[in-house]
């Protein structure tokens, strides 16, 4: 069996752009990518990176200029994986005179499931999601979360072994996104692969075995997340109250110190911390946490970008 | 066709059946069912004969325009606001293609088409019943042609709306049946333009869709029985210019890049 769920090559789309589209703008510049069977993927990227020109490409809504892909071992012209896969496209609308039991049983039928199945996943996939008290209700009354989350609902009702997710935190409240967290941790239990795109960094690196940053349409590094951060402390945090803001300036170490109410928050140096909880002993404070501060997907990604060209040009490119 | 395909056609078309009931495009029949109310009580002072053939003519001409209304906007909106809204994207991903959706479209507004009319053609028997005239079933003739037309307008204007926006695809689409309506004026237009090419009179003539074909209403009203070779003819003449725009549309659909 093949190992990869999710292989793309040369990828390459540009957009028609201009008075009667006499230009072209490149959104997507070659893309080469695989993705594991059983992994969870995260594809990131500023907006206009090229995530959702990808995601759009694999799912035949845009045909690229060059490239291909295969999906769960097949070309990406064969109808045959479409069984075997979900989507969640970004921001989606779901026809609104549905109740979301109507329009997750309209998806199982386009499936070709019985209907027992169709009501049993609806049923089980509205209850996982959160969803079940507002399952007759229609989708026009529906906020965006939980427009979203019935969008989910609607890319498992197959039980597909590879999903796609674009964006699936957008919109999302802190519950939903928990709710979400949760269903790809347990997704990923089962053996299914995910792959889905953000630009919330935080929940890539809660979630990803593998991420792919792009950036412009290109790919600027793929890999497990220890190998593309810095697993070195680069400083500690050290908060700490009951101290005189004078006191702070002549301490040894202090890279920098930040006021968080009556507290404050210092950027230590490593070396120098012994030095400096004592020193806060000394001035009757209390020292109340110490943590290692590590490099961030945050810190390295807007490093990335801004390195390698300016802020307008990671956002140039269209979605 | 294999079965799969026949499955996800009727789920689709069954979805927009369920979506012209929701959207209340079946509000339409209270404004007939007022109409054949007013022309039963004010038509009542006049002989028998005169007014069961204005309460036929009233009905059969609001069946044909109020057909023609929902075929030519619903029609026309039908993909479009799907694409302009994104939400056949989740679909699409699915083992859904996208002939099968398009396909699937035409035939749900088809029937909420034909509904629409059983539902109207019911009401204009019910009112020549209730005005003690014969409800003559002979109307069937009249009402299945114009069926027809409205089934070539949804497929007209599901043609244009792939290839450009509802308004453009409204318009063109109105034009068509305008001048299709009017085929004998282009016929005979080398009485008026008479350095015409008389081949490109023929052309155009053969290419409009001849709307007149399915227009029976008067010879109905009157009393005629139509002959069912007529009727086979015009059913022949339908299946094929409605299949063959059908298949422009598809080929348009699967040609378009969705943003």
């Amino acid at each position: 069996m093949n190992d990869a769920a999710l292989e793309i090559q040369g990828l390459a789309k540009s957009f028609r752009v201009g008075f009667l589209g006499r230009k072209t703008r490149p959104v997507l510049r070659g893309l080469d990518l695989s993705v594991r069977r059983g992994e969870v993927f995260g594809y990131l990227g500023p907006n206009g990176s090229g995530k959702t020109t990808t995601l759009k490409i694999l799912m035949g809504l845009l045909r690229p200029d060059r490239g291909s892909a295969r999906v769960l071992g097949e070309p990406l012209e064969s109808p045959a994986w479409r069984h075997r896969i979900g989507f969640l496209p970004e921001h989606p609308y779901l026809y609104d005179y549905l109740t979301a039991s109507e329009y997750l049983d309209y998806t199982g039928r386009l499936f070709g499931l019985p209907a027992a199945v169709r009501a049993e996943r609806a049923r089980d996939l509205l209850g996982l999601l959160g969803l079940t008290r507002s399952a007759s209700l229609p989708l026009r009354r529906f906020s965006k979360g939980m427009t979203q989350r019935v969008g989910i609902a609607q890319a498992l009702m197959n039980d597909p072994e590879l999903v796609l997710l674009d964006e699936p935190m957008s919109g999302l409240d802190p519950i939903g996104r928990h709710v979400v967290r949760d269903l790809i941790v347990d997704l990923k239990g089962r053996g299914k692969t995910v792959f889905f795109s953000t630009h919330i960094l935080s929940d890539a690196e809660t979630l990803c075995d593998r991420v792919a940053l792009l950036r412009s349409g290109e790919l600027l590094r793929v890999g497990r997340l220890d190998e593309i951060l810095s697993v070195d402390v680069a400083h500690m945090e050290v908060l700490v109250s009951g101290v005189p803001a004078g006191a702070l300036e002549r301490l040894p170490g202090v890279l920098r110190r930040h006021a968080v109410g009556e507290r404050w928050r210092l950027e230590v140096e490593e070396r120098g911390l012994g030095a400096v909880v004592g020193a806060v002993g000394t001035q009757g404070g209390h020292v109340l946490s110490v943590q290692p501060a590590r490099q961030s997907l945050e810190d390295y990604f807007f490093n990335e970008v801004v390195a390698s060209g300016s802020l307008d040009q990671a956002w140039e490119a269209g979605d | 066709m294999g079965s799969g395909r026949l499955t996800r056609i009727a789920a689709v078309a069954a979805n927009t059946f369920r979506e012209s009931v929701r959207e209340r495009v079946f509000y339409n029949l209270l404004v007939f069912a007022m109409l054949m109310i007013l022309s039963g009580l004010l038509l009542a002072r006049l002989s028998i004969r005169q007014h069961e053939k204005i309460i036929k003519d009233v009905g059969l001409a609001s069946i044909d325009v109020f057909g023609l209304v929902i075929a030519l906007f619903m029609g026309v909106s039908l993909v479009s606001k799907e694409i302009e809204r994104r939400s056949l994207f989740p679909l699409l991903a699915k083992p859904l293609r996208r002939e099968e959706f398009y396909l699937g479209k035409f035939a749900g507004l088809a029937l909420t088409l034909a509904t629409n009319v059983a539902a109207m053609t019911a009401g204009l028997l019910l009112t020549l019943w209730a005005t003690g005239a014969t409800p003559d079933l002979r109307l069937l003739q009249a009402v299945f042609p114009l069926v027809l037309g409205h089934l070539l307008v949804v497929a007209l204007a599901l043609f244009f709306s792939t290839l450009s926006s509802p308004t453009i695809a409204a318009v063109a689409t109105l034009c068509l049946v305008v001048a299709g309506r009017l085929s004998d004026v282009v016929r005979n237009a080398r009485t008026v333009l008479p350095d015409a090419p008389a081949w490109l009179v023929e052309a155009v003539y053969y290419a409009l869709p001849n709307f007149r074909n399915f227009d029976f209403k008067d010879r109905v009203a009157y009393g005629e029985a139509i002959p069912a070779a007529a009727l086979a003819w015009v059913t022949l003449y339908a299946a094929v210019y409605v299949g063959a725009v059908l298949a422009g549309g598809v080929l348009a659909f699967r040609r378009r890049e969705l943003h």
